[in-house]
């Protein structure tokens, strides 16, 4: 398959690894570059540099990594031609299907060859590759790559209509997968390609339900058996390093401040109320102070309330400050992460969380604690996998009818 | 190397396979030349009678006698106009009683006469739905048939097997995301690996199936002798898909700056005193010569993955492991907690020699596909733990990032650790250095926030 050398030669293909999202495989040929935002480079520099190397760019701006291909980076970095399949998939079905050293399958369609390259290399040279591709332009691309990656040992390309024409092959395969709009169309050939000494594996690729329906009622009729369906995908993980959480017990802290506060500018009001009318006529005077000594127990009336969950004006005040802490508190704590964040990174210090110790102890090191979360949009939906088995025949067996099918009641 | 003439298509005597169950258990059995075999209340047989058999088969035990049943296909059920409507609960319905039941059974009435005239007594039967009535015999069929079905040992059913059974075991690694850490990790014939493997040997058996013979494993474990991989009994693996392939070494062996202590093996003839004692030599010269070569073999490193399924700190792992696999070779570690993992990938992208390390999560849903009654399982599991991911590169501290000139920009505009740009995990989350080395130009995915 591809360079098992420790160091990239000519002709070798590698993948260039600039981000996640930018991954591009190249043949390693002398005489040309590569120029993009992520730099310069000539693919001579790349020669006799081990794999895995990062390379700084010519004009000291930029970098990126030199990756050996497998067939889960030719998955993230191929050119798709049709959509193709993720890693997921392709690793539940291979593991289903019990493709391993030395088994033959068949695939069909070939689309981009992303199912194909991981199959290939999973079976080794031991085993075979019989891949269809009814589409002749994408079935000639699938063969340039494979024979550039050297899969012609390894992989068969035959460019036909399976649901029209069969497979290539009879009673030899370990092992099928339909990746077609109508597989219910190629069942009955794949159950000649299968093998019949031992249990065989069938899978068929479908993004639709009623296809489902419609594969299962195939496999059911041609003798398939264990049918099953599953869907499966990946959740990606974020992990962030968050300052620890603060406890209420701070916020009540400064809610009770407050509260201190507003009391004592409270009777700070009525002490300078007071001094401001200290002599007014008795008729207003006394006006006044009723006034005062009901305002006095209305608030006493509040505060005897206010627990219960009365709906007073103290409440609301309490509410309103109580956010108003909050998001302060909250921009601090971001302002002081950036600082930490910003002087780790001009002194080119490591970021905190020493991993040296015991497990349980680390993840709070220094007040940092590090949390993940499922990234926010992540795939939801591929295929629905459609399973099924072909049993072998027995040979010299005494077969019997089977007693649970064969209940057939006269009464209803 | 094996051939696949090799490789065995039938049950052989001494192998420990998987049994289906009529109530759909799995039990394990080992097929012991003359034994007997008991299935508990599905009855019993002579073990012989498996052996040269294909897997796959459905058996029904007739008098400790096997006979093979046809495979057993799904019939259309038909869709009538009856409801539950004048069904209610707890109505007696069953004239026939265990006791009954218990003497047909004893007097050898077929399982399927028994159920015949449990369903001619019932007195509700008739109003039944068909998907009803099917329910209602295949319930019956689990109880008093004696059936079993044969399962072929693959990866899949022996891993399915020992997550049902004690999942903690294989520390909660599901076949999906078993899968999935064997096809990160590159495994493919005539790769060479290391695993740390404390979980009962999945990942061990996992890629020792994939390599079929030809490649090398080494493991890492924490016992002086040869760990116990339990879940390797069930593979069958003939001894040349193991014994050329796997070979041992333990914490303290697998450190190179440790001398291990040794007990001579060649002494002067003259000390020789018997031929006991010369071939006692022989082997321990050989254990240690063995030893020897492991420890060579780890040490000139250059190995094509590590996998990691440990109860160790994985960083520590990591660490002790990490001279020994080849530039741009995967890691790949594997936690039932996500809390290890993301405090290890925290520690990870902090170092310029693991490229992009990343988590993700593997998410599994079974269907049944009945005609007419197709929907998700109703039990399904949680979870098959998590996987880390990540590229051992070589770093050139002297490579500037593009976008190190920007670091200004960063400081007038902080991300807060909620924000995330689409598309990247670890690159969106902290605008440091070491982020923006691991990802090249890494402007990219920066800029976009």
């Amino acid at each position: 398959m591809w360079s098992t050398a420790r160091e990239i030669s000519p002709g070798d293909t590698v993948v260039i690894w600039m981000t996640r999202d930018i991954i591009q495989p190249i043949v390693v040929t002398p005489g040309k570059d590569i120029n993009n935002r992520f730099g310069y480079y000539k693919h001579s520099d790349l020669i006799g540099i081990p794999y895995g190397s990062k390379v700084g760019s010519r004009n000291g701006k930029g970098f990126v990594h030199v990756l050996r291909p497998t067939p889960e980076l030719w998955t993230m970095a191929l050119p798709h031609r049709t959509q193709i399949l993720y890693l997921a998939d392709i690793a539940f079905i291979t593991s289903y299907l019990n493709i391993k050293r030395g088994s033959k399958v068949i695939e069909a369609g070939t689309g981009s060859g992303s199912f194909s390259h991981s199959v290939a290399r999973t079976v080794g040279t031991s085993g075979h590759l019989w891949t269809y591709e009814f589409h002749e332009a994408r079935a000639n691309k699938a063969g340039e790559e494979f024979a550039q990656h050297g899969l012609n040992e390894t992989v068969t390309l035959t460019h036909r209509n399976v649901c029209k024409d069969g497979f290539t092959i009879v009673d030899k395969a370990d092992a099928v997968f339909l990746d077609l709009p109508a597989p219910w169309d190629a069942v009955e050939h794949a159950r000649r390609a299968l093998r019949k000494d031992k249990v065989t594996r069938i899978c068929c690729f479908s993004p639709c339900i009623e296809q489902v329906l419609r594969t299962v009622s195939a496999l059911n009729e041609t003798g398939f058996v264990e049918i099953t369906m599953y869907e499966t995908l990946q959740r990606p993980h974020e992990v962030s390093q968050i300052s620890l959480l603060p406890s209420v017990k701070e916020a009540a802290g400064k809610l009770k401040q407050s509260e201190q506060r507003r009391e004592e500018k409270r009777l700070r009001q009525i002490a300078q109320n007071k001094a401001k009318f200290p002599a007014a006529g008795p008729g207003g005077s006394k006006r006044k102070r009723d006034e005062h000594v009901l305002v006095d127990e209305e608030d006493c009336l509040y505060s005897e309330l206010a627990p219960q969950g009365g709906e007073s004006s103290v409440v609301i005040d309490d509410n309103a400050s109580a956010c108003g802490s909050t998001k302060k508190l909250k921009t601090t704590d971001i302002a002081s992460e950036d600082d930490k964040a910003m002087s780790a990174l001009d002194d080119g210090v490591e970021y905190p969380g020493d991993l040296s110790h015991h497990i349980s102890s680390c993840s709070a090191t220094a007040g940092k604690m590090s949390v993940s979360k499922v990234i926010t949009e992540v795939r939801g939906h591929t295929s629905y996998l459609t399973f099924a088995s072909l049993l072998p025949i027995p040979t010299g067996a005494v077969i019997k009818e089977e007693p649970g099918v064969n209940i057939r009641e006269e009464s209803t | 190397m094996i051939t696949d003439a090799e490789k065995s298509l039938a049950i052989e005597a001494g192998n420990n396979i998987l049994v289906r169950l009529p109530n759909a258990g799995i039990r394990s059995i080992n097929i012991n030349g003359n034994s007997t075999v008991s299935l508990g209340r599905f009855g019993s047989f002579h073990g012989k009678e498996l052996v040269g058999q294909p897997y796959g088969l459905t058996y029904e035990i007739v008098d400790k006698q096997l006979k093979v049943l046809p495979p057993h296909t799904v019939e259309e059920v038909e869709d009538t106009d009856a409801t539950n409507e004048y069904i209610n609960d707890g109505e007696f319905v069953q004239p026939l009683t265990l006791e009954e039941i218990q003497t047909l059974k004893q007097a050898g009435v077929h399982a399927s006469d028994i159920i015949k005239k449990q369903i001619e007594l019932h007195a509700n039967y008739a109003l039944k739905t068909e998907y009803s009535k099917e329910k209602y015999k295949k319930r019956k069929v689990a109880k008093y048939s004696k059936l079993f079905t044969t399962i072929e040992p693959t990866l899949y059913n022996v891993c399915n097997y020992w997550f049902e059974k004690d999942q903690n075991r294989i520390r909660q690694i599901r076949v999906d995301t078993l899968s999935q850490m064997l096809n990160l990790a590159n495994i493919r014939p005539g790769g060479r690996y290391i695993a740390v493997d404390d979980a009962s040997g999945l990942v061990v058996a996992a890629i020792l199936d994939r390599l079929g013979g030809d490649g090398r494993l080494l493991t890492i474990g924490d016992t002086d002798s040869p760990p116990a991989y339990p879940v390797m009994v069930h593979m069958n693996f003939k001894p040349a898909e193991v014994k050329r392939v796997l070979a041992t070494l333990n914490w303290a062996t697998a450190d190179p700056d440790h001398d291990p202590l040794i007990p001579p093996s060649e002494l002067p003839s003259s000390e020789i005193r018997s031929e006991r004692q010369k071939s006692r030599l022989g082997k321990r010269k050989s254990i240690n010569d063995a030893l020897h070569a492991t420890r060579q073999e780890l040490f000139s490193g250059e190995f094509d993955a590590l996998i990691v399924a440990s109860e160790y700190e994985p960083y520590s792992v990591l660490e002790a492991l990490f001279p020994f696999i080849a530039g741009s070779a995967s890691i790949v570690v594997h936690s039932p907690h996500m809390q290890i993992l993301a405090d290890l990938q925290n520690k990870l992208r902090g170092l310029p020699q693991y490229l992009f390390p990343n988590i993700v999560e593997g998410w599994l849903r079974q269907y049944q596909v009945l005609p007419g009654r197709t929907h998700p399982m109703m039990a399904t599991s949680g979870s098959g733990g998590y996987v880390l991911h990540t590229v051992k590169v070589f770093d050139d501290p002297e490579a500037m990032p593009v976008m190190s000139h920007r670091h200004k920009v960063w400081k007038k505009t902080p991300v807060a650790s909620e924000q995330v740009s689409e598309g990247s995990q670890a690159a969106t989350r902290d605008p440091s250095l070491s982020e923006a080395e691991l990802d090249g130009g890494g402007d990219v995915l920066m800029s976009t926030s």
